[in-house]
């Protein structure tokens, strides 16, 4: 007879990512058994959340156990292809809230929806299930899977409303530009593997550290095919084009939660890429992504100055913003990076959550119009949405401010001043316009009368401001956080 | 006759160009969608020689992900397609262009 040994599994390190996968199957199969109330399914959604949320603290404390018996290997589990270092699990935790956040923003769409709110629901899960896997993987095709399930996710949801608005050209860009990105990545990939025969993250170092390359040109032009696919998943300039188009004709709802968890699990892909797999070659990619980061920054902002939409403002504000995040892998570290995208996720999901509100939640377009004399009509809301946007700005006592002198200066540390200069000078022109917004909502008078804002709305604008607040005032437990989550 | 890997690879980078400057070139939704395509069986052509190359298995079984993802995203891709022929009766993008600033 033959005995068949199973493999140890070590489910631990995928269980976020099973539980949200469930509790995306089971919204859809509730929905279709009992046609139960919207809230219903938001609170089986808000439950799954929840218990993906907890096994990421038994991660946490999982890696921690075993960095200090020096077990790395147990940190490494499903043959190779899931890593469960410091740097996942904080990943995914920032991911998850996320979520969160992004559901109570969208949930006047998801409302409005009415029996197609819970494929909202379940795309939204979905999503966050791919880019969790992506930021977790050890295999570069176990992360262009997560880049997928998230991206396709993403694209249904830059198309689901129940008017008929833009959004549809807004999901058609979005897939096609998407799809382009993730094919350029997928062969960056393929060529990355051709040259040194490894698909896994932690071999590719170990084969840079064991062999010296003579002739590296195809693993070099699959390392930049690779930063070419990711930026176009963070919208980095150049390859910034579809952004402003797709934040614009989206439904206001979701299009917070789709920048913010496409830009985060992007750069913590490239991060991992670049500073574990490969930073033997950083003398070939440090000048690559400097580059890109000092055009993403003046791009970014200057086209930001003559936005007449609060959205492409906002889009080409995070074209920016992908320029000051690539700052902190030009640093070389992670902390600062780590702390950026999630004070910037957080405040991304807060501003969409006011274009919900004053826009419509499923509308395309937001003309700065719409924004005149909004402290009079909603003084709560006005205040919020100027925090959030100075916080963007980066000044001081926000989280935008203690994220930016971060990676700042670790790209200073690294002997890029040249870069924080440039970086300086378009957080000075960024101020430019995100005043302009403030203005308008201040000193113009309005006819119109007050603005109804939901309690969900209500909550995320509370806990983004919140953050954006506590972070700037007391930023260390997160940068300690972000500190200790170092990647393998 | 037996044909050397690395001429696979530049076919398959041959392919992977004619995709993307035809995606970035034409102007037919469905059109581009088709370059997409390519550039993926062009990713599948370059892992399979690479591994057949190497003589490691990984490269082949890659492939089999890259096509199921290549599915998931015609099913998803169509359907965005259709949607927008049914409200606008064109599959072009340069008539789409509401949005702009």
């Amino acid at each position: 007879m033959i005995e068949i040994t199973t493999p140890e599994v070590s489910w631990i390190a995928i269980l976020p990512e099973l539980v949200l996968a469930l509790g995306a199957v089971g919204v859809l199969l509730v929905e279709v058994q009992w046609k139960p109330a919207t809230r219903v399914l938001g609170a089986i959604s808000a439950i799954t959340l929840v218990i993906a949320i907890f096994f990421t603290f038994l991660q946490w404390a999982q890696a921690g156990d075993a960095l200090e018996v020096g077990g790395l290997d147990e940190l490494v589990a499903f043959s190779g292809m899931i890593v469960m270092d410091g740097f996942a699990v904080f990943g995914r935790f920032v991911l998850l809230v996320m979520a969160g956040l992004g559901l109570l923003a969208g949930w006047r769409l998801v409302e409005r929806l009415n029996r197609r709110g819970a494929e909202a629901i379940a795309l939204v899960l979905l999503a966050t299930t791919g880019f969790s896997i992506m930021v977790a993987s050890n295999n570069l095709v176990m992360m262009f899977l997560g880049l997928e399930i998230g991206s396709i996710s993403l694209y249904i949801l830059a198309g689901l409303t129940e008017e008929k608005t833009k959004a549809d050209e807004a999901a058609m860009k979005y897939f096609l530009l998407g799809s382009f990105a993730s094919a350029i990545f997928i062969y960056g990939v393929a060529l990355l593997y051709a040259g040194t025969g490894q698909l896994e993250i932690l071999a590719i170092r170990q084969f840079f550290t064991e062999f010296i390359v003579t002739r590296p040109a195809v693993i070099l032009i699959g390392l930049a095919l690779i930063i070419v696919g990711l930026g176009f998943k963070v919208s980095a300039a150049p390859f910034h084009s579809w952004a402003p188009d797709v934040y614009q004709g989206a439904p206001s709802g979701v299009v917070g939660y789709m920048a913010a968890m496409a830009k985060i699990a992007g750069f913590l892909a490239m991060a991992r890429i670049l500073l574990t797999a490969v930073p033997q070659l950083d003398d070939s990619w440090l000048p690559v992504i400097a580059g890109i980061s000092a055009l993403s920054m003046l791009v970014g902002s200057t086209i930001a100055l003559v936005q007449s939409d609060v959205r492409r403002l906002l889009a080409y504000s995070g074209v920016a913003h992908a320029g000051f995040i690539l700052t902190g892998i030009v640093g070389g570290a992670t902390t600062g990076m780590l702390f950026y995208v999630t004070v910037y996720a957080i405040q991304l999901i807060g501003a969409f959550a006011v274009v919900a509100v004053v826009s419509g939640p499923s509308s395309s377009g937001s003309s700065i119009d719409e924004y005149r004399g909004l402290a009079r009509r909603s003084p709560a809301l006005g205040a919020a949405f100027a925090v959030l946007l100075l916080g963007m700005a980066g000044l001081p006592l926000t989280s935008g401010f203690v994220a930016k002198f971060g990676v700042f200066s670790e790209a200073w540390a690294n002997g890029y001043g040249w870069l924080v200069i440039v970086a300086l000078l378009a957080s000075v022109i960024s101020f430019a316009f995100y005043l302009r917004v403030i203005v308008a909502m201040y000193m113009d008078e309005t006819e119109e009368e007050g603005i109804v804002v939901s309690l969900a709305a209500r909550w995320v604008l509370t806990i983004a401001v919140a953050g954006t607040v506590l972070a700037g005032i007391l930023p260390a437990p997160l940068i300690d956080l972000a500190a200790d989550a170092f990647s393998l | 006759m037996i044909v050397a890997a690395g001429w696979y690879m530049a076919l398959a980078a041959a392919l992977f160009l004619i995709g993307a400057l035809g995606l970035l070139l034409r102007r037919n939704a469905l059109v581009m969608f088709m370059c997409i395509e390519l550039m993926l069986n062009a990713v599948n052509l370059t892992l399979v020689s690479a591994g057949r190359a190497l003589n490691d298995l990984n490269g082949q079984v890659a492939v089999f992900f890259v096509l199921v993802v290549a599915a998931a995203e015609v099913v998803v891709g169509l359907a965005i397609i259709v949607a927008v022929f049914r409200r606008r009766a064109t599959a072009s993008v340069d008539e789409l262009s509401e949005l702009r600033g």
